[in-house]
């Protein structure tokens, strides 16, 4: 089965430092890949290149068949509201609007009426345990809850990748494991694709598969086998 | 996404109401100074206009305009003075029923009537009859409406004549409409009333660009207030999809919300503010409330204009976020000011430079635009130099610092300059356009009329009938007063002595000390002079001395220690010589000098002016240049205290800003005073640094206007000057040190722990 996301010989600087140097990755449909490193070593580069949030400065990063560093930066944007999911460590929430706004917004963003994208929100903050907290905004809202929102956010569109970097950054273990459960559970039941940079083994082991970033280049960790589609090393790619 | 904008400006929990309500606050006191600077400009045009009127002769302008009346109107215009106001005097005698009417009135006034304004009728029914309503023939019949007063306090009067009695007045003409040209107009008959509409297009030009500016600065400061956190909303937004013409559209929708609500707020203000802002002496003269007006396109302009125009900076300033969604997380450091900065600021300079050396251009527009372009080029050219001033200040401090606060001060100036220089480009501006005015109002007393020393010529009433004409001859005269009029005068209490000097064509005097050369002179009895020893004395043995013809045509000096020539002049020719000016010294209090000065203009009614002392002769002189220091005064006070907001505004902005990594350094153990100096530091530097450069380029662009306008050398303001620029950055370091309280509040462990 073909990627649905792939990165081709990606290529990306700041300034004068290299963080990817020509890294190669290609994720399959439903498949949860664990992206590992240590610090620095660029993978939250690669998933904001694989996103369309970065455009490389060489290389190709394709979606679904369609490259995306050729698209205007509206094209991404949009991409982005109606593929993608994002769940990253912090910062995420809008804190002037309350937990279901901000659930609600990739949908009133779309274009999607305000009730009906209001209901919506609320059905996913019920399916993640966060029923009766929709009126809170960010600030009112504990740190697991706060991200648990962001993954209601990062799902309410239904998705085909979910992008999540460092999503339990900010948690305790329990708080943490329980993000992952819930994040994980909810991909494999819509079929999404999920990309997970951590730098945590416990994390790493919600994945399928675990890649690891180093000096700016993909290599092979491990090679659970995927749950749906093909997964490739940076080897396999072409 | 309007729906959405509107949603995150009016309800996005108390923080967002609070923005909101500071920065409409804010942009309403903004936009109510606008409103209030625009207004008055009109409401000094309105003003002068209205002087125009009283400016008509038989020569002016629009009297040959269409519209004139066939009947004309037997016309003598004068003035008068009481306790050093000025009174407007039109002595009318209509030839039909269609003579003209001077404004403010429904008709002429028949014989024995008088219209006069509310302001002179007060004072006629508070002043003793024999100080002011005896100068008045007749009765009052109404009061002159606004249409025929410059101001709610002008004192107007139009008396009402026979024909027969206007022959007799010299001086009356006849007129077929008033005149409608302001005073100082080209064409236009100009004495002196009013601020000259040459002068007032130059100073309402500059007025409104120094007012202008800080305006645009502190409003603009005002809706970049938590810039940050809102640009950290936006990067959110755009990382779950919103497109940059979304986020665009939201930014502008919250700009306008609350520019509009400021808008409201400032139009309100305005209004709530007009009647006891028009009491305010702008030009000496208080406004009459309904003329701070406002025209549709001044009203659409700013009711439209300041929403645009927010929108449009809320735009400008989302450019990086709208580079990357990761403009939170990922920061590019903006690239450093260059040094190109300072060509609009040399090009300023150099354009009154040119003028200077070359001569200013010949037409009125020509000088206005020649002026206007400079200055403005000055000033934008100033803001747009701050941020490199301050960069370069900044790398130095930091090259020096040895300190932990100067280092982080120093380091986020160099990093950031534009966002420091902003804090103070109020200020910054403020301090110019005080050097400027300083300058140049010192500049310009220099040439204002020395008074005549001596306590009793000072106070000595000149009736005076002998002119002296621009190419320095005489004219003029009055027959010998009779025997009754100096018997009143000299039973005045208070008044010392009277003396009459008597015109003798052909007679000159030549005294340096009081710069006069061949000066037309009159002839005095010593006897009446050993009366008045405030005007000098005959030498011994002298029965008649030779005096100049017109003490206020002379240069300062005291009086009472001259000893004036002898003049060969026989008691009997003496006698049938003709009347060059009747002099009333007096002991200077208000009753005398008026019952003295009423007695003359009953005695000599059409004389070549009201009868004034040496010493409100003086103060009439400078009187137009009182009311341009008072609009400078005004324009000074208001731009500091615009500048004032700004800082005050911007430092609380930059701290709410950065709360986060000021808490985080806290809880790292950084202490409050090592903030503190960080505070001071970042807002004290670029204050400093561009202040100097600020009041270096007001003094020289003063000199240059100086050398070209007024055809003067600039001289140093006294100083008040220096004491209120220090002040007045005293006054921005103690704001500064205001927000002290603010800072230890943000930055407390729980900020560090919730944001």
């Amino acid at each position: 089965m073909s990627a649905i996301i792939e990165a081709r010989g990606v290529v990306k600087s700041f300034g004068q430092t290299p963080a990817l140097r020509g890294a190669c990755i290609a994720v399959g449909p439903g498949e949860i890949v664990a992206v590992m490193g240590p610090s620095g070593s660029g993978k939250s580069t690669l998933l904001h290149c694989l996103s369309g949030i970065l455009v490389p400065d060489q290389g190709e990063a394709w979606f679904a068949g369609q490259r995306l560093d050729t698209l205007t930066e509206t094209q991404r944007s949009e991409v982005r509201r109606d593929k993608f999911g994002f769940v990253f460590q912090s910062g995420q929430l809008v804190p002037e609007l309350t937990a279901e706004e901000n659930v609600a917004l990739p949908l009133l963003l779309g274009g999607a009426r305000r009730a009906a994208a209001l209901a919506e929100a609320r059905a996913w903050l019920g399916r993640l345990g966060l029923d009766g907290l929709g009126r809170r905004r960010s600030g009112e809202l504990s740190g697991g809850q706060a991200q648990r929102v962001a993954l209601a956010r990062g799902m309410v569109g239904g998705p085909q990748v979910l992008f999540a970097d460092e999503p339990t950054g900010s948690l305790d273990s329990v708080s943490g494991e329980m993000v992952m459960s819930l994040m994980t559970r909810a991909a494999r039941e819509q079929g999404s694709t999920v990309i997970l940079v951590t730098h945590d083994a416990r994390v790493a082991a919600y994945a399928d598969r675990e890649v690891i970033v180093r000096d700016g280049t993909v290599g092979s960790l491990t090679g659970a086998a995927p749950s749906a589609g093909t997964a490739q090393s940076s080897e396999a790619a072409r | 996404m309007i729906r959405l904008g509107l949603r995150l400006a009016v309800s996005g929990g108390r923080e967002a109401v609070v923005r909101l309500v500071i920065v409409a606050i804010a942009v309403g006191i903004g936009v109510g100074l606008l409103l209030t600077a625009v207004s008055a400009a009109n409401a000094v045009n309105t003003q002068n206009d209205r002087y125009a009127w009283l400016d008509t002769s038989a020569s002016s302008p629009s009297q040959t305009g269409s519209g004139g009346a066939s009947a004309p109107l037997r016309l003598l215009l004068t003035t008068d003075e009481f306790g050093g106001q000025t009174i407007y005097r039109a002595d009318v005698a209509a030839t039909g029923p269609d003579s003209p009417v001077p404004p403010g009135i429904p008709q002429d006034p028949g014989p024995g009537q008088y219209y006069i304004s509310p302001a002179l009728s007060a004072l006629l029914r508070n002043a003793p009859a024999d100080e002011l309503a005896d100068r008045y023939p007749g009765h009052q019949t109404g009061l002159i409406g606004q249409a025929g007063l410059p101001s709610p306090d002008s004192l107007v009067i139009v008396v009402g004549r026979s024909a027969a009695q206007m022959s007799h007045l010299p001086g009356a003409t006849e007129v077929t409409s008033f005149n409608t040209t302001p005073p100082g107009s080209n064409g236009g008959v100009n004495r002196g009333d009013g601020l000259g509409a040459k002068g007032l297009d130059l100073v309402l030009s500059v007025v409104a660009l120094a007012l202008l500016l800080p305006v645009l600065i502190f409003i603009g400061t005002a809706t970049r207030l938590s810039a940050a956190r809102r640009e950290q909303r936006f990067a959110a937004m755009r990382l779950v999809g919103a497109t940059p013409r979304q986020i665009s559209l939201i930014a502008a929708v919250e700009s306008a919300v609350a520019a509009a609500a400021g808008v409201a707020i400032g139009f309100g203000l305005f209004f709530v503010l007009r009647v006891p802002l028009a009491a305010i002496p702008f030009t000496s003269q208080p406004f009459f409330p309904a003329e701070l007006s406002l025209s549709l396109p001044d009203i659409l302009a700013v009711a439209v204009g300041v929403p645009a125009a927010a929108a449009v900076v809320a735009r400008l300033a989302l450019r990086r976020v709208n580079i990357s969604p990761l403009g939170v997380t990922r920061r590019v450091t903006p690239a450093p000011p260059r040094a190109w900065r300072v060509l609009p600021l040399l090009a300023g300079l150099a354009d009154l430079g040119f003028f200077a050396v070359h001569g200013e251009p010949a037409s009125n527009s020509g000088q206005v635009l020649a002026f206007t372009t400079g200055f403005a080029l000055i000033m934008i050219g100033l803001v747009i130099a701050g941020p490199w001033l301050t960069m370069t200040g900044a790398r130095v401090l930091a090259r020096r610092a040895s300190r932990a606060s100067t280092l982080i001060a120093a380091r986020r100036l160099a990093d950031d300059p534009r966002a420091a220089f902003r804090a103070v480009s109020g200020l910054v501006l403020a301090l110019f356009i005080f050097t400027v005015a300083a300058a140049l109002i010192a500049t310009q007393d220099t040439k204002k009329v020395t008074p005549v020393d001596g306590a009793t010529a000072g106070n000595t009433l000149i009736d005076q009938f002998l002119t002296i004409t621009d190419g320095g001859s005489a004219t003029g005269s009055a027959p010998p007063p009779p025997a009754t009029v100096l018997t009143r005068l000299r039973k005045i209490p208070g008044v010392q002595g009277v003396v009459e000097f008597q015109a003798d064509p052909g007679l000159t005097i030549t005294n340096p000390q009081l710069q006069i050369q061949g000066f037309p002179a009159a002839v005095v009895s010593c006897a009446q002079l050993a009366g008045v020893p405030g005007l000098g004395r005959c030498p011994a043995g002298a029965a008649a001395a030779k005096v100049p013809a017109s003490l206020t045509d002379i240069g300062g000096g005291n009086l009472a220690e001259f000893t004036w020539p002898a003049a060969d002049v026989p008691a009997r020719r003496l006698d049938s010589l003709p009347l060059a000016s009747l002099d009333v010294a007096t002991n200077g209090s208000q009753p005398a000098i008026e019952q003295a000065r009423t007695v003359l203009e009953n005695a000599y009614p059409a004389g070549t002016g009201s009868p004034q002392t040496l010493g409100e002769d003086t103060a009439a002189a400078n009187g137009a240049d009182n009311a341009f220091q008072q609009l400078a005064d005004v324009v000074i006070l208001t731009s500091l205290a615009i500048a004032g907001c700004t800082l005050a505004v911007s430092v609380a902005g930059g701290l709410a800003d950065r709360k986060r990594p000021f808490s985080l350094l806290r809880l790292t153990g950084a202490r409050l005073g090592m903030l503190r100096r960080v505070i001071v530091l970042e807002s004290a530097v670029p204050l400093l640094a561009v202040a100097a450069v600020a009041i270096g380029t007001g003094f020289a662009a003063s000199a240059m206007y100086a050398t070209m306008e007024m055809r003067l050398s600039l001289v140093s303001p006294g100083a008040a000057y220096y004491i209120l620029t220090s002040a007045g950055i005293v006054l921005a370091l103690v704001l500064i040190l205001a927000t002290f309280p603010m800072l230890r509040r943000i930055t407390g462990p729980e900020t560090a722990r919730t944001e």
